[in-house]
């Protein structure tokens, strides 16, 4: 109902959000929640503290994916700090302004523009450049944050973290500072073509820190199309749909 | 003349304001024969340079200060350009800094780099315009170079190299080594005018072995064939080492280091050298054009003088024989004669005399080809005009111009002073677009309107020193809008009798939100309940209503009229009585509307050393900012923040204070957003002081 008076007013060319409006905006987007149809049980997907892993070969979706989970977080108005390793602020910007744009492609611009100005708070972007990035300079950095109470992260993204160069320590560390604070940290794991495999699908050179992730996912393209597959942590459920990332939107969608 | 762009080389100098950069352009100017004898330029008890130069300037009446002042050095053209070291983000920077191919950056022997130093070198970083380093001042107590060299890789993250090594620092400072031709240049003469090679004094030779191989490594990155002679261990002509430093400088990926003290004329004509060896050429440089007819697609520029012309109009100055347009001609030929046509006004213009700027004299051609620089006589134009050959639609600084969002009330002391200021405004609206100026028409009093305090404070130094107006300034005052929030119908009826022909006139219909336009009219009257010949009446009454808010007086934007019903009256209907429907239909219907205040909200980047990240956060955090983003760039970081104008009056000195002087920041509008409302109130209460005190 609330759609067909939102569209009878987008005909009149007349904009005007109402509470509605912005509860069937949510819904649409926590439909899209990337993860939720593979068989994770909640909106979060991680625990508290919990590791999660996006694995793909490059150039196959990984941030898309991760920027969704964002988007689905702040939705949810809770905040989400993306660090980067290899963006500018301005493009990991405009990757969450080009999906939200597609999210919410029914909407006038009108209508996104005034959304996103309500939930952009909710996001806070760190850039690093790759060999000037620790741990210990990102708990100095969110420490800051959240002493000043400036920002208070429930989950975070690290996209570009170089796993087959780090040892365990540091991400031990990371899970420590993760518990500590509560918050959900999601990693973009970028797998090489031709590697070994080990039995559990997972790359011999990621095993060493395997353990400390809670949800692993991995983006595997075939032929034109990237599937998503749960690799650790779901509830096993066959009847649940294979996903896919749609290359003209990048969103989630399912493969049927 | 013969026209070729290989050996023009267009360049600014850029400093920090005590870095000797008079001193330095004088001395250039001396050494090119443009000027026949050198004013030092002394500051009494380090008053400073500024005033100095000034002095200078109006004692002398030439222009070191001026748009683009043209000299020769060994065959080549140089234009040495005047670049505005301001940090405000306007378009006066944008556009002198665009119209340099490559750049001077002058850095003091003994302070290094300095805050503005960062700040002119994020300009060009900015712009992406190559630059070579000159380390002035070798002469004075505490110079080291070397330090300097140093401080420009840690702190600006050059990849800094030195082209020479000093011979003598301090008192000492007698010449420099030239890595490159490995000899040691010494300048004699009056005003060290002749420059004499020597070979190396032995005391240096290991040092300048040691810093030649270093220029030879860093340069080999840039060319095979330099490697392969380092490799092969084969002498290294001097002109295979300029072209892959050359390589490198011109992606901006090396600087070259020179050295000298220009006041004890030391190392300047090495300089100007290396400017024609490693700075580029205009068709090195690729320009971007905007599309007019396109969307303004960006479209890349050949520097080519039988193309059509595409030249920008810079500079503006007021001259004895009036207005001398400065332009930059990035494609075709501006011939005496032809005909150009102005594309913001579509106006077409037959150029007259061409003259080119000889620091104190100018001379007279017949054309100023592609990658030139020059001056039209007699064209009627506001700087940042591109001209075009006619038939071609392009645009070299798009025709977006965001409106003022801050302003301020300027009383002139006297009457002097007020010819003076109303000369100077008109002056500055013509220069820059974003700069406004009106007569309130309640307070009577003049007011400014720009993009951010620094904007306007600039042009009220400017009055002062330009054009001798004293003025006095009010406090700033943001540009808040009013918009609404829902719908709300009116239904209203003016109607006045008092003798002779009464006003009569009814409208009913609704205003609500519209968040693509400012205003939108819509008549959907069936039947003719208003006359069609009213409904324009109708409109202006509500357009009127929208340029001040009922209540708070802000001009208010995103409404949508839409009138359906009405009435009139066959006698006492006119234009009159509609309008004042109108306007009492918009009074009656917009308070139910539930109106809010929108403010601007600017985008600013604050660079800092990372130590004092948390501290620039707070600082914003505290200012209703929202924080975008931070970039850890190593000896720097940005951080980027939505923060509302109305928080950032004063925030350059406490940035200063927080961080030791070592942050800065720019600082440009990005949006209009809504109010939130203890803010609201707060402005309600002020706008109802003033109102109060007004009366």
């Amino acid at each position: 109902m609330s759609r067909d008076i939102a569209a009878l007013r987008r005909e009149k060319n007349i904009i005007h959000l109402t509470y509605k409006d912005i509860v069937m905006l949510k819904k649409e987007i926590s439909y899209r929640n990337p993860l939720m149809s593979l068989g994770y049980e909640s909106e979060d997907i991680l625990p508290d503290g919990g590791f999660g892993a996006v694995m793909a070969h490059a150039g196959v979706g990984k941030t898309a994916l991760l920027v969704q989970m964002a988007l689905n977080t702040m939705l949810r108005e809770k905040n989400i700090l993306h660090v980067s390793l290899h963006d500018a602020v301005g493009k990991v910007d405009v990757w969450y302004h080009e999906l939200f744009q597609n999210i919410a492609q029914n909407f006038s611009e009108g209508e996104i523009k005034e959304y996103w100005d309500k939930i952009q708070p909710c996001r806070f972007i760190m850039i690093f450049k790759v060999e000037n990035f620790s741990v210990p300079k990102l708990e100095e950095r969110l420490t800051e944050l959240m002493e000043q109470n400036i920002f208070k992260p429930h989950t975070m993204i690290i996209d570009g973290f170089k796993f087959d160069e780090i040892g365990r320590k540091p991400l031990a560390h990371l899970k420590e500072l993760a518990a500590k604070h509560a918050i959900r940290i999601w990693f973009t794991v970028h797998a090489h073509r031709h590697e070994e495999r080990a039995t559990n699908e997972l790359p011999v050179w990621f095993l060493h820190v395997a353990d400390l992730f809670e949800v692993i996912v991995e983006l595997a393209a075939e032929d034109k199309d990237v599937f998503i597959k749960a690799i650790k942590g779901k509830i096993t459920d066959s009847s649940r749909e294979t996903l896919m990332l749609d290359p003209a939107t990048m969103l989630v969608k399912n493969s049927k | 003349m013969k026209m070729d762009d290989k050996k023009v080389r267009n360049i600014g100098i850029s400093a920090h304001i005590d870095s000797g950069k008079t001193t330095l352009t004088e001395r250039i100017l001396y050494y090119t024969k443009r000027i026949h004898a050198i004013h030092d330029v002394k500051g009494k008890d380090g008053v400073g340079a500024t005033m100095d130069s000034m002095d200078l300037e109006k004692e002398r009446g030439i222009t070191i200060a001026s748009a683009a002042t043209y000299c020769e050095w060994k065959g080549h053209e140089i234009n040495i350009i005047d670049t505005p070291g301001h940090v405000d983000f306007t378009i006066e920077v944008e556009r002198s800094l665009r119209v340099l191919d490559g750049a001077i950056l002058v850095l003091c022997a003994v302070g290094g780099v300095q805050s503005q130093s960062i700040t002119v070198d994020q300009q060009m970083k900015r712009y992406k315009v190559p630059s070579i380093a000159f380390i002035n001042k070798c002469d004075r107590s505490g110079a080291n170079p070397f330090r300097v060299i140093g401080q420009l890789k840690t702190k600006l993250g050059h990849n800094a190299v030195a082209m020479q090594i000093p011979v003598g620092l301090e008192t000492h400072v007698q010449g420099v080594v030239d890595l490159v031709e490995m000899k040691a240049l010494y300048f004699d003469g009056e005003n060290g005018e002749v420059v004499r090679a020597e070979e190396i004094p032995q005391g240096l030779l290991a040092e300048a072995k040691a810093k030649r191989e270093e220029l030879i490594e860093a340069a080999s990155l840039f060319s095979d064939e330099l490697t392969e002679a380092v490799l092969e261990e084969r002498e290294i002509p001097a002109q295979m080492l300029y072209a892959a430093l050359r390589k490198g400088a011109l992606k901006r990926e090396i600087t070259p280091v020179y050295m000298g003290s220009a006041y004890k004329n030391k190392g300047v004509q090495p300089l100007l050298d290396g400017v024609t060896h490693l700075l580029p050429s205009p068709s090195e440089v690729e320009n971007v054009t905007l599309d007019m007819e396109k969307n303004e697609e960006p479209v890349i520029l050949t520097s080519d003088p039988e193309k059509p012309i595409v030249a920008l109009a810079f500079k503006l100055e007021d001259g004895q024989y009036g207005q001398l347009t400065y332009i930059r001609v990035y494609q075709g030929t501006v011939a005496k004669g032809s005909t150009i046509v102005n594309v913001r006004s579509g106006k077409k213009v037959k150029v007259g005399r061409v003259v080119r700027m000889h620091a104190d004299q100018m001379e007279d051609v017949d054309t100023l080809a592609a990658g030139y620089i020059g001056a039209l006589f007699g064209i009627e134009c506001s700087s940042g005009d591109t001209f075009v050959s006619p038939g071609i639609n392009l645009t070299m600084t798009s025709m977006y111009v965001p409106k003022p969002v801050i302003s301020l009330a300027i009383v002139p002391k006297d009457n002097k002073s007020q010819m003076a200021m109303a000369k100077a405004l008109n002056r500055f609206s013509k220069e820059d677009p974003t700069f406004k100026t009106y007569v309130d028409p309640e307070t009577n009093e003049t007011i400014i309107e720009g993009m951010g305090e620094l904007h306007l404070d600039i042009y009220v130094e400017r009055m002062k020193r330009e054009y001798n107006a004293e003025v006095t300034t009010g406090n700033p005052r943001v540009a808040y809008r009013e918009t609404i929030t829902q719908r709300a119908d009116f239904n209203y009826t003016h109607k006045k009798q008092t003798g002779g022909a009464g006003q009569f006139g009814r409208i009913a219909g609704y205003i609500e939100p519209v968040s693509d336009a400012d205003f939108v009219f819509e008549n959907e009257i069936f039947g003719g309940a208003i006359p069609t010949q009213y409904i324009s009446a109708c409109e202006k009454g509500f357009r009127q209503s929208m340029a001040k808010g009922p209540k708070l007086e802000f001009p208010i934007t995103g409404v949508k009229v839409v009138i359906d019903d009405g009435a009139s009256h066959a006698v006492d209907s006119s234009d009159m009585a509609f309008q004042a429907a109108a306007r009492g239909a918009f009074r009656e219907a917009y308070l139910r509307a539930k109106p809010v205040i929108h403010e601007p909200i600017m985008k600013v980047v604050v660079e800092t050393p990372p130590e004092f990240q948390g501290a620039v956060m707070g600082l914003l955090n505290q200012r209703r900012g929202m924080i975008i983003g931070s970039q850890d760039e190593g000896v720097m970081c940005a951080i980027e923040a939505q923060v509302p104008l109305a928080e950032m009056f004063g925030f350059s000195t406490v940035l200063r204070s927080s961080t030791q002087g070592k942050a800065q920041f720019t600082m440009e509008f990005a949006l209009y957003r809504q109010v939130p409302q203890s803010i609201a109130e707060k402005i309600a209460l002020e706008v109802a002081q003033n109102k109060k005190s007004a009366a």
